[in-house]
């Protein structure tokens, strides 16, 4: 028995890593999924526009940069998914939902900056998503992907 | 206009499908095309190594015997020819010119190469006892080339590899995966063809001898060290233990006579050397 694990002991780490990617990823999303929830509706009256704003004279105190990023890891698990996708062809599943995380997750933290410099508003916010390890997948490591959101907070003159 | 916050429901940007389900459709598929290389694989296999001339396969063999430096042991290795050439005359494998060749590897173990090379380990003649035990080893790799597994093997082998390569690349974690799950498959047939020989070297051994006895020893002595037969599922040779009583049971079925022993001759013992340990 002993001699079976040792001759197959790339292909046990290499599932055990699956299972555990699976495990610990899927927890990860769920929990991370909550959290964005949550603070999205705490910071749903602070809106976002990807529109330039137009403000009256005498409105705008002070117009600044806020950002946000989030950089969210793929697992072992969602790898596999996407190498068995690249050989079908469709959707790629597994990673929509780590985009969607990355994107949600840094445009709430550029909420969360906005808001901590009391502005009333955001405008012309962009967002940029970048792919972190680009060559991990021939190297046999994992990459990550970043996405970053900015735009211009917009702080009112008390009134 | 009016700016008024309002919260949204579900999700579009993310797909509802449950991860493992998509997975396991993937999988399946997977399975599935593997299954059909290898079935696609194994049926071109045999239509073409029958076609296979023996010049070719002895080009082949050439550069095989190139892996394995055989050593320069000139009356050993008569020795061993004289006892090939008259198991030879006794098989139907006249085409082949049968040479064997001594590796000074301690490996206990024996090779078919192709093109009619019989390699045989210094570490089987330390193990063998008896003339009719080595007669035996040599017929079962004569066996192989009765049945041209070498090649077949050689063909399979091959295939898959490169199947796998292009399909999932090179090198790539997918391949890895896929190449030794088709191993797997790959390792109840070559059981099957080790039996095959096995069969073939008693047969052999009956016919040089008039007799069977020692056809089974070597198998029988591998027992201790062979370990437990959960590591055999996925290897290339059945386990020792099993391989005995398939020989017992052909033995028994065929009514083979069992005689005396011949003893081993000098040449194949090596002068015990006290060991370091």
């Amino acid at each position: 028995m002993a001699d079976l694990i040792l001759q197959s002991l790339d292909l046990i780490i290499f599932l055990s890593l699956v299972i555990l990617g699976y495990i610990s990823g899927s927890m990860a999303e769920k929990k991370h999924y909550r959290s964005i929830i949550q603070r999205e509706k705490e910071l749903l009256k602070l809106p976002v526009l990807t529109a330039e704003g137009s403000f009256r004279a005498g409105l705008v105190k002070e117009s600044v940069l806020v950002t946000g990023s989030a950089v969210i890891s793929i697992d072992y698990f969602k790898r596999l998914m996407a190498v068995l996708r690249n050989l079908f062809g469709g959707r790629v599943k597994a990673y929509e939902s780590l985009l969607d995380r990355a994107r949600r997750e840094a445009i709430l933290r550029m909420k969360a900056e906005a808001k901590s410099r009391g502005a009333a508003i955001v405008v012309n916010m962009r967002l940029e998503t970048a792919a972190i390890g680009k060559n991990a997948d021939r190297k046999r490591q994992l990459g990550s992907v970043e996405a970053v959101a900015y735009g211009t907070a917009v702080i009112y003159n008390p009134r | 206009m009016k700016f008024s916050a309002k919260e949204l429901e579900g999700n579009l940007n993310v797909s509802p499908t449950h991860p493992l389900l998509d997975f396991s459709w993937m999988l399946g598929g997977l399975i599935a095309i593997i299954a059909l290389i290898y079935l696609l694989l194994a049926v071109g296999t045999d239509l073409v190594v029958e076609q296979i001339p023996i010049k070719a396969e002895v080009w082949l063999g050439e550069r095989g015997l190139a892996e394995f430096p055989a050593e320069a042991d000139a009356e050993l290795q008569q020795r061993l020819e004289r006892l090939l050439e008259e198991l030879a005359a006794d098989s139907d494998l006249p085409e082949y010119k049968f040479r064997a060749y001594l590796s000074s590897r301690e490996e206990v173990n024996a090779l078919a190469l192709p093109g009619g090379n019989i390699l045989v380990f210094a570490g089987l003649l330390d193990v063998v006892e008896s003339e009719n035990e080595l007669a035996m080893v040599l017929g079962h790799e004569l066996g192989h080339f009765a049945q041209r597994d070498h090649l077949r093997g050689l063909g399979r082998g091959l295939g898959l590899s490169v199947a796998a390569a292009l399909l999932f690349g090179e090198d790539s974690a997918i391949s890895n995966l896929v190449s030794r799950s088709l191993l797997t498959f790959q390792s109840s047939y070559s059981q099957q063809q080790e039996e095959a020989a096995d069969a073939y070297g008693l047969q052999l051994l009956a016919a040089r001898y008039g007799h069977v006895a020692g056809a089974e020893d070597f198998f029988a002595r591998s027992v201790a060290t062979a370990g437990s037969r959960a590591t055999y599922l996925f290897a290339s040779h059945p386990h020792p233990a099993e391989r005995v009583i398939r020989l017992k049971q052909l033995i028994a079925a065929k009514k083979y006579p069992l005689g005396k022993l011949e003893p081993l001759a000098d040449h194949f013992t090596r002068p015990a050397t006290p060991s370091a340990d």
